[in-house]
Protein backbone atom coordinates (compact mmCIF):
# COMPACT_ATOMS: atom_id res chain seq x y z
CA UNK A 1 0.00 0.00 0.00
CA UNK A 2 2.91 2.37 0.86
CA UNK A 3 4.41 1.67 -2.41
CA UNK A 4 2.20 2.09 -4.20
CA UNK A 5 1.12 5.50 -2.26
CA UNK A 6 5.05 6.29 -3.27
CA UNK A 7 4.61 5.59 -6.73
CA UNK A 8 1.86 7.34 -6.92
CA UNK A 9 3.67 10.43 -5.45
CA UNK A 10 6.49 10.48 -7.71
CA UNK A 11 4.75 9.87 -10.84
CA UNK A 12 2.09 12.69 -10.05
CA UNK A 13 5.19 14.95 -8.91
CA UNK A 14 7.22 13.91 -12.36
CA UNK A 15 3.64 15.45 -14.09
CA UNK A 16 3.34 18.21 -12.66
CA UNK A 17 6.81 19.74 -12.62
CA UNK A 18 7.86 19.21 -16.24
CA UNK A 19 7.86 22.49 -17.54
CA UNK A 20 10.29 23.27 -14.68
CA UNK A 21 12.83 20.88 -15.16
CA UNK A 22 12.78 21.63 -18.97
CA UNK A 23 12.92 25.92 -18.70
CA UNK A 24 13.92 28.54 -16.61
CA UNK A 25 13.27 31.70 -16.80
CA UNK A 26 16.63 33.94 -17.70
CA UNK A 27 17.42 37.54 -17.21
CA UNK A 28 19.04 39.96 -19.86
CA UNK A 29 20.73 42.44 -18.87
CA UNK A 30 22.17 45.38 -20.95
CA UNK A 31 23.38 48.43 -19.63
CA UNK A 32 24.48 51.00 -22.11
CA UNK A 33 27.21 53.55 -22.42
CA UNK A 34 26.56 57.00 -22.09
CA UNK A 35 27.32 57.77 -25.84
CA UNK A 36 25.29 61.22 -25.39
CA UNK A 37 23.36 60.48 -28.51
CA UNK A 38 19.54 58.86 -29.50
CA UNK A 39 18.33 56.59 -27.95
CA UNK A 40 19.36 52.94 -29.35
CA UNK A 41 17.53 50.10 -30.99
CA UNK A 42 18.97 47.04 -30.22
CA UNK A 43 17.91 43.29 -31.87
CA UNK A 44 18.73 39.96 -29.69
CA UNK A 45 19.31 37.16 -31.36
CA UNK A 46 20.24 33.54 -31.49
CA UNK A 47 22.55 31.74 -33.73
CA UNK A 48 23.55 27.83 -33.50
CA UNK A 49 26.91 26.33 -33.23
CA UNK A 50 27.13 27.05 -37.31
CA UNK A 51 26.72 30.53 -37.08
CA UNK A 52 23.01 29.57 -38.63
CA UNK A 53 20.23 31.95 -37.41
CA UNK A 54 17.67 30.36 -34.79
CA UNK A 55 15.11 32.52 -33.76
CA UNK A 56 14.81 35.90 -32.14
CA UNK A 57 14.74 37.13 -28.66
CA UNK A 58 13.82 40.51 -28.37
CA UNK A 59 14.15 43.81 -30.15
CA UNK A 60 14.24 46.95 -28.58
CA UNK A 61 12.68 50.10 -30.62
CA UNK A 62 9.32 50.44 -32.00
CA UNK A 63 9.95 52.39 -35.78
CA UNK A 64 10.46 49.15 -38.75
CA UNK A 65 12.13 51.71 -40.75
CA UNK A 66 14.89 51.68 -38.70
CA UNK A 67 14.84 48.06 -38.27
CA UNK A 68 17.40 47.76 -41.59
CA UNK A 69 20.32 49.52 -39.24
CA UNK A 70 20.09 46.55 -36.91
CA UNK A 71 22.59 44.60 -39.73
CA UNK A 72 23.30 41.31 -38.66
CA UNK A 73 19.36 40.76 -37.76
CA UNK A 74 17.84 42.23 -40.61
CA UNK A 75 20.07 40.21 -43.25
CA UNK A 76 19.63 37.04 -41.16
CA UNK A 77 15.69 37.60 -41.25
CA UNK A 78 15.38 39.68 -44.16
CA UNK A 79 13.38 42.16 -41.65
CA UNK A 80 10.23 39.62 -41.35
CA UNK A 81 8.67 41.22 -38.46
CA UNK A 82 6.54 37.84 -37.78
CA UNK A 83 10.37 36.95 -36.28
CA UNK A 84 9.82 39.81 -33.25
CA UNK A 85 5.85 39.30 -33.13
CA UNK A 86 5.03 40.21 -29.21
CA UNK A 87 8.97 40.10 -28.77
CA UNK A 88 9.72 44.05 -29.15
CA UNK A 89 9.40 47.57 -26.91
CA UNK A 90 11.05 50.82 -26.51
CA UNK A 91 14.36 51.89 -27.90
CA UNK A 92 16.98 52.18 -24.86
CA UNK A 93 18.51 55.29 -24.04
CA UNK A 94 21.92 56.23 -23.48
CA UNK A 95 23.30 55.17 -20.37
CA UNK A 96 20.47 53.01 -19.50
CA UNK A 97 19.76 49.67 -18.86
CA UNK A 98 17.51 47.03 -20.60
CA UNK A 99 16.05 43.92 -18.77
CA UNK A 100 14.36 41.30 -19.85
CA UNK A 101 13.14 38.06 -18.28
CA UNK A 102 12.12 35.49 -20.93
CA UNK A 103 11.06 31.35 -20.48
CA UNK A 104 14.00 29.93 -22.46
CA UNK A 105 14.84 26.55 -22.98
CA UNK A 106 17.77 24.28 -21.20
CA UNK A 107 18.30 23.29 -24.53
CA UNK A 108 20.09 26.58 -25.41
CA UNK A 109 22.65 26.10 -22.89
CA UNK A 110 26.04 24.45 -23.21
CA UNK A 111 24.73 23.43 -27.16
CA UNK A 112 26.56 26.25 -29.05
CA UNK A 113 24.41 28.64 -29.32
CA UNK A 114 25.39 31.98 -29.32
CA UNK A 115 23.47 35.17 -28.10
CA UNK A 116 23.67 38.07 -30.53
CA UNK A 117 22.91 41.81 -30.11
CA UNK A 118 22.91 44.46 -32.88
CA UNK A 119 22.64 48.29 -31.85
CA UNK A 120 22.26 51.61 -33.52
CA UNK A 121 21.01 54.95 -32.84
CA UNK A 122 19.85 57.50 -35.25
CA UNK A 123 22.95 60.05 -36.68
CA UNK A 124 25.43 56.94 -35.40
CA UNK A 125 27.27 54.36 -36.69
CA UNK A 126 25.46 50.73 -36.96
CA UNK A 127 27.23 48.00 -34.60
CA UNK A 128 26.29 44.70 -35.83
CA UNK A 129 27.18 42.20 -33.04
CA UNK A 130 27.87 44.65 -30.54
CA UNK A 131 27.73 41.74 -28.12
CA UNK A 132 28.43 37.80 -29.30
CA UNK A 133 28.27 35.46 -26.16
CA UNK A 134 27.73 31.51 -25.93
CA UNK A 135 24.79 30.26 -24.13
CA UNK A 136 26.58 28.38 -21.14
CA UNK A 137 25.61 27.26 -17.82
CA UNK A 138 29.07 28.30 -16.78
CA UNK A 139 29.15 32.08 -18.44
CA UNK A 140 25.90 32.83 -16.38
CA UNK A 141 26.72 36.13 -14.49
CA UNK A 142 29.62 36.89 -16.69
CA UNK A 143 29.54 40.25 -17.34
CA UNK A 144 30.42 40.77 -21.07
CA UNK A 145 31.90 44.23 -22.81
CA UNK A 146 30.50 45.38 -25.75
CA UNK A 147 31.61 46.44 -28.60
CA UNK A 148 30.38 50.29 -29.04
CA UNK A 149 26.75 50.74 -27.75
CA UNK A 150 26.44 48.29 -24.89
CA UNK A 151 28.96 49.30 -21.71
CA UNK A 152 28.10 45.40 -20.09
CA UNK A 153 25.82 42.64 -21.21
CA UNK A 154 25.21 39.80 -18.35
CA UNK A 155 22.67 36.57 -18.73
CA UNK A 156 21.92 34.94 -15.01
CA UNK A 157 19.50 31.95 -13.98
CA UNK B 1 41.81 125.83 -91.75
CA UNK B 2 41.45 128.34 -89.07
CA UNK B 3 43.81 128.49 -85.99
CA UNK B 4 40.53 128.35 -83.64
CA UNK B 5 40.08 124.76 -85.67
CA UNK B 6 42.76 122.96 -85.38
CA UNK B 7 43.12 124.07 -81.62
CA UNK B 8 40.11 122.58 -81.25
CA UNK B 9 40.88 119.18 -82.79
CA UNK B 10 44.69 119.21 -80.68
CA UNK B 11 42.57 119.64 -77.61
CA UNK B 12 40.03 116.91 -78.09
CA UNK B 13 43.04 114.88 -79.08
CA UNK B 14 44.88 115.31 -75.98
CA UNK B 15 41.88 114.80 -73.91
CA UNK B 16 40.54 111.53 -75.54
CA UNK B 17 44.71 110.00 -75.23
CA UNK B 18 44.72 110.74 -71.49
CA UNK B 19 41.40 109.45 -70.53
CA UNK B 20 41.76 106.10 -73.08
CA UNK B 21 45.41 105.35 -72.77
CA UNK B 22 44.78 103.73 -68.63
CA UNK B 23 41.66 101.48 -69.86
CA UNK B 24 43.85 100.75 -72.92
CA UNK B 25 46.60 99.67 -70.83
CA UNK B 26 43.91 97.57 -69.06
CA UNK B 27 43.04 95.70 -72.17
CA UNK B 28 46.80 94.21 -72.43
CA UNK B 29 47.24 93.43 -69.02
CA UNK B 30 49.42 90.59 -68.75
CA UNK B 31 48.26 90.11 -65.19
CA UNK B 32 44.92 89.17 -64.53
CA UNK B 33 44.52 91.06 -61.19
CA UNK B 34 46.43 93.84 -62.65
CA UNK B 35 43.28 94.28 -65.01
CA UNK B 36 41.03 94.57 -61.75
CA UNK B 37 43.38 96.66 -59.65
CA UNK B 38 42.22 100.27 -60.92
CA UNK B 39 38.97 99.05 -60.22
CA UNK B 40 39.73 97.71 -56.75
CA UNK B 41 41.16 100.63 -55.92
CA UNK B 42 37.44 102.75 -57.20
CA UNK B 43 35.33 100.05 -55.25
CA UNK B 44 37.98 100.49 -51.97
CA UNK B 45 37.87 96.65 -51.42
CA UNK B 46 40.56 95.52 -48.66
CA UNK B 47 43.96 95.55 -49.18
CA UNK B 48 44.31 92.17 -47.74
CA UNK B 49 42.82 89.45 -49.82
CA UNK B 50 40.01 87.71 -47.44
CA UNK B 51 40.53 83.83 -47.04
CA UNK B 52 38.55 81.32 -48.96
CA UNK B 53 35.84 79.71 -46.71
CA UNK B 54 34.90 76.40 -46.99
CA UNK B 55 31.64 74.83 -46.74
CA UNK B 56 31.30 73.15 -43.09
CA UNK B 57 31.30 69.77 -42.54
CA UNK B 58 28.24 68.14 -41.81
CA UNK B 59 29.55 66.01 -38.85
CA UNK B 60 28.11 62.54 -39.99
CA UNK B 61 30.36 59.70 -39.52
CA UNK B 62 31.29 58.14 -42.91
CA UNK B 63 34.51 56.64 -41.66
CA UNK B 64 34.52 52.76 -41.16
CA UNK B 65 30.40 52.24 -40.65
CA UNK B 66 27.32 53.15 -42.22
CA UNK B 67 25.42 56.70 -40.09
CA UNK B 68 21.36 56.37 -39.01
CA UNK B 69 20.19 58.31 -40.74
CA UNK B 70 17.13 60.30 -38.93
CA UNK B 71 13.87 60.89 -40.75
CA UNK B 72 12.92 64.45 -42.09
CA UNK B 73 9.73 65.93 -43.63
CA UNK B 74 10.31 65.00 -47.03
CA UNK B 75 10.52 61.39 -46.34
CA UNK B 76 6.68 61.69 -45.85
CA UNK B 77 4.99 59.90 -48.47
CA UNK B 78 8.55 59.99 -50.84
CA UNK B 79 8.96 56.69 -52.42
CA UNK B 80 12.58 55.87 -54.06
CA UNK B 81 11.35 54.32 -57.36
CA UNK B 82 11.32 56.34 -60.05
CA UNK B 83 8.32 54.54 -61.17
CA UNK B 84 6.42 56.35 -58.13
CA UNK B 85 6.16 52.49 -56.90
CA UNK B 86 6.59 52.28 -53.21
CA UNK B 87 6.95 48.54 -51.38
CA UNK B 88 4.92 48.28 -48.89
CA UNK B 89 6.09 48.77 -45.62
CA UNK B 90 7.05 46.03 -43.12
CA UNK B 91 4.23 45.31 -40.88
CA UNK B 92 4.60 46.37 -37.38
CA UNK B 93 5.54 43.48 -34.85
CA UNK B 94 3.14 43.34 -31.78
CA UNK B 95 4.72 44.88 -28.85
CA UNK B 96 6.28 41.91 -26.17
CA UNK B 97 3.46 40.69 -24.14
CA UNK B 98 0.28 41.53 -26.36
CA UNK B 99 0.92 38.26 -27.89
CA UNK B 100 2.65 34.44 -27.45
CA UNK B 101 6.50 34.71 -28.73
CA UNK B 102 7.09 33.09 -31.84
CA UNK B 103 7.35 29.49 -32.34
CA UNK B 104 11.41 29.42 -32.74
CA UNK B 105 12.18 26.48 -30.49
CA UNK B 106 13.75 29.62 -27.64
CA UNK B 107 10.76 30.27 -25.98
CA UNK B 108 9.35 27.24 -23.79
CA UNK B 109 5.92 28.06 -22.21
CA UNK B 110 4.98 30.70 -24.25
CA UNK B 111 5.06 33.39 -20.89
CA UNK B 112 5.22 36.33 -21.58
CA UNK B 113 8.40 38.36 -21.47
CA UNK B 114 8.84 40.54 -18.75
CA UNK B 115 11.06 44.00 -19.52
CA UNK B 116 12.23 46.78 -17.69
CA UNK B 117 14.51 49.90 -18.56
CA UNK B 118 16.47 51.40 -16.02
Amino acid sequence: MLKSLLAALALTTALSFPAVAMAKPVKLSAQLRDYGGNNAYLALYVTDKNNNYVGSLWLAGSRTRYFEHLAGWYNATGGDTSQINGLTGASVGSGRTLEITLDLKDALFDQGYKLHIDAAAENMRESPNDVVVPLTTAGAGTPVKGRRYISSFTYSM
Amino acid sequence: MSTKTLTVLFASAALTVLLGFPALRALHASEPGEALAPLAALLGADSQQRPVTLAEDDGHETEGGTVVRGESDDDEGACGDDDGNCAPAPAAPAPGGSVPPPQNGLFDNGAAPQVQVK
